[in-house]
């Protein structure tokens, strides 16, 4: 958790939060295709992170098969495309979160059974259990590959308006925002308040009178829908969805960037994912080779040198800084 | 019947492979509590220097197996002296720096070993076949069942029947009250992860005549050491051997007779396993 040293640092962190949003909104403006491409990247895996977050940093669920409900998610809106001709935006992207609600809601009630290290596991063959039904059954998987491929940019049915890749970039934006606002009440609420307790200290919170199963359940359903949500609008921006977008390759992911940025704090996965993404990139760009082993390796630097996260770490270093040059004024 | 027995050797052979990469990870992840998400890749180090000595040097097959297991074990032991054990009760930590490894240690034997997959390779005595029942059957998959026999009881032994399986017990239950009988049981740990990696890279020479030195092992090994130690329980040899005989010959048959759904009973068996009892077979609580 981060813990500021008084209220006015995250009061200040928030009412910056609108400048950020403006920067997002005007960037398309200054970047090429390329970056565009990249940001709307970084926005989609930024709300998964985000959704996943709330089950392992608030929750203090230890999930690895959180790919399960993005694939599902991605599967939908593929299998609406490939089998129905389906690419109305309205119809493909509900379902989708639907069906990564109902996975998460099923998926939940087995893997809740266990806890500890056990609920690592059994997230991680619930995953892996989808990954080898999209890899062996015909039914989800284009003529000759695996895989759905040929995916367009979604319709969203506006008479004389095409949806291109700038259009496509504002619309995930729209979501990341209204996603980020919504979480952010959540886990500031008193249900939010709740799950910390249940991740400090679970006894204690079912002795006081907490159905704590309740409250994990919910919030990995919730956290699911999320999931779902990001893994819609990943497909939209990847035009294909494979079998281990529901596996253990795509679940690492957002744990590895929910830990990197900063666990159980409501920014830090998005700076991990920032980090991730934009490393990944430029690492392969430098080096095409190489790049796991600079991924690889920024992993241990963080773990040695910013064991909290990057996103805490840059966090104390900004309200030091902020603190030497503008605490006389304040 | 034929068919049935060839496929329960099959199942048996392979099953001890399992039992062999999922051992040191179930004992590492029970004593230790060390979520070890390298094992995979240590497992791969282990294929790729074993190949290296048997096949491309030519020496002897015994000798691949000791280097890999050797070189596998030093580094293990350089993770763990290193880095892992500052993250002892932080399995977030843990997962973290071992998934680097993960990609750190792969990258490293792609650029050392290149990208193209190896033929599976075993010894040169063992290259022949036998006949059962009228029918041919490879002396090295036989020879696998009798290692992994060996191994298990030596590992029981290790286990049940010696002082430092007793520390380690003892450790699993209580770690402060061990160490609080001057116990150095930190000693002890890097023991078990040095003899954990060992196994493991052992286990990638002996697994080499079915799974060729490849560079996706590392991630292939995991998700194998993960479902075994899901069925068997954390944190025992019984454990590991009988989630790993279980896994392997439901494997086994549920190729033969389901080919379009190879993977799936694998992790059905996994699901119905977890449904019925969380904790794995032989399971304790952790």
């Amino acid at each position: 958790m981060v813990a500021p040293k008084q209220q006015t640092d995250r009061d200040r962190l928030r009412s910056a939060m609108p400048y950020v949003a403006l920067i997002l909104v005007i960037m398309p403006f200054i970047l090429s295709t390329y970056w565009e491409g990249l940001m709307t990247r970084f926005l989609i895996f930024a709300l998964f992170a985000m959704s996943y977050n709330v089950v392992f940093g608030y929750a203090g669920l230890l999930s690895l098969g959180h790919a399960a409900f993005f694939g599902a998610g991605g599967y939908t809106v593929a299998i609406l495309k490939l089998h129905y001709n389906v690419d109305l935006f309205w119809i493909s992207a509900p379902l989708g979160v639907l069906v990564a609600t109902f996975t998460a809601a099923l998926f939940g009630i087995i893997a809740l059974r266990a806890s500890g290290i056990y609920f690592l596991l059994v997230t991680f063959a619930l995953g892996q259990m989808l990954y080898s039904l999209a890899w062996n059954v015909k039914w989800l998987n284009s003529k000759g590959m695996q895989g759905i491929t040929g995916i367009p940019l979604p319709d969203l049915a506006i008479p004389s308006f095409t949806l291109n890749t700038t259009w496509f970039y504002y619309m995930v934006l729209i979501f990341f925002l209204i996603s980020a606002v919504l979480l952010y009440r959540l886990v500031r609420s008193p249900y939010g308040l709740a799950l910390v307790g249940i991740r400090e200290d679970e006894s204690r919170m079912e002795a006081v009178g907490y159905n704590t199963w309740l409250y994990k359940y919910t919030a990995f359903v919730i956290s699911g829908s999320f999931a779902g949500i990001a893994g819609v609008l990943f497909v939209y921006y990847n035009f294909f969805v494979s079998p281990n977008h529901l596996g253990i390759i795509t679940s690492f992911l957002p744990m590895v960037m929910a830990i990197m940025g900063g666990l159980g704090t409501f920014l830090g996965p998005v700076v991990g994912a920032a980090v991730f993404i934009f490393v990944e990139n430029f690492a392969s760009i430098f080096s095409p080779q190489r790049w796991p082993l600079i991924l690889g390796g920024l992993f241990v630097l963080t773990i040695l040198f910013a064991r909290e996260g990057i996103g805490v770490y840059l966090w104390r270093l900004w309200i030091g800084v902020s603190h030497r040059f503008g605490s006389s004024k304040s | 019947m034929d068919w049935f027995v060839i496929n329960l050797l099959n199942g048996l052979s392979w099953g001890m492979i399992l039992f062999l990469i999922a051992s040191g990870m179930s004992i590492v992840l029970g004593a230790m509590g060390i979520t070890n998400l390298a094992h995979g890749a240590i497992y791969m180090v282990g294929a790729y220097m074993g190949w290296t000595v048997a096949m491309k040097w030519k020496a002897t097959f015994g000798l691949g197996l000791l280097v890999g297991g050797f070189v596998a074990g030093l580094v293990g032991l350089a993770i763990e002296r290193g880095l892992l054990r500052r993250l002892y009760k932080r399995p977030n930590e843990q997962v973290l720096l071992t998934f680097g490894f993960v990609y750190i240690i792969t990258n490293l034997c792609l650029w050392i070993w290149g990208g193209w997959p190896r033929m599976p390779f075993t010894a040169e005595f063992l290259r022949g076949s036998f006949e059962i029942l009228g029918r041919a059957y490879p002396k090295a998959r036989v020879a696998v069942i009798l290692v992994g026999l060996i191994l298990a009881i030596g590992l029981w032994w290790l286990q049940d029947r010696t002082r430092m399986g007793a520390v380690v017990r003892a450790g699993m239950d209580d770690k402060e009250t061990t160490m609080g009988l001057g116990i150095n049981l930190d000693r002890t740990f890097t023991v078990i992860f040095f003899i954990s990696s060992f196994i493991a890279g052992a286990a990638g020479v002996i697994g080499a005549q079915l799974l060729g030195p490849r560079t996706s092992l590392g991630l292939e090994v995991l998700l194998l050491a993960l479902i075994v130690i899901i069925v068997g329980g954390v944190g025992s040899i019984q454990g590991a051997l009988l989630g790993g005989i279980l896994i392997g010959v439901i494997d086994t048959f549920g190729k033969a007779v389901f080919p379009q759904f190879a993977m799936f009973t694998m992790y059905l068996t996994m699901i119905i396993v977890l449904i019925v009892r969380p904790a794995g077979l032989l399971g304790r609580k952790v």
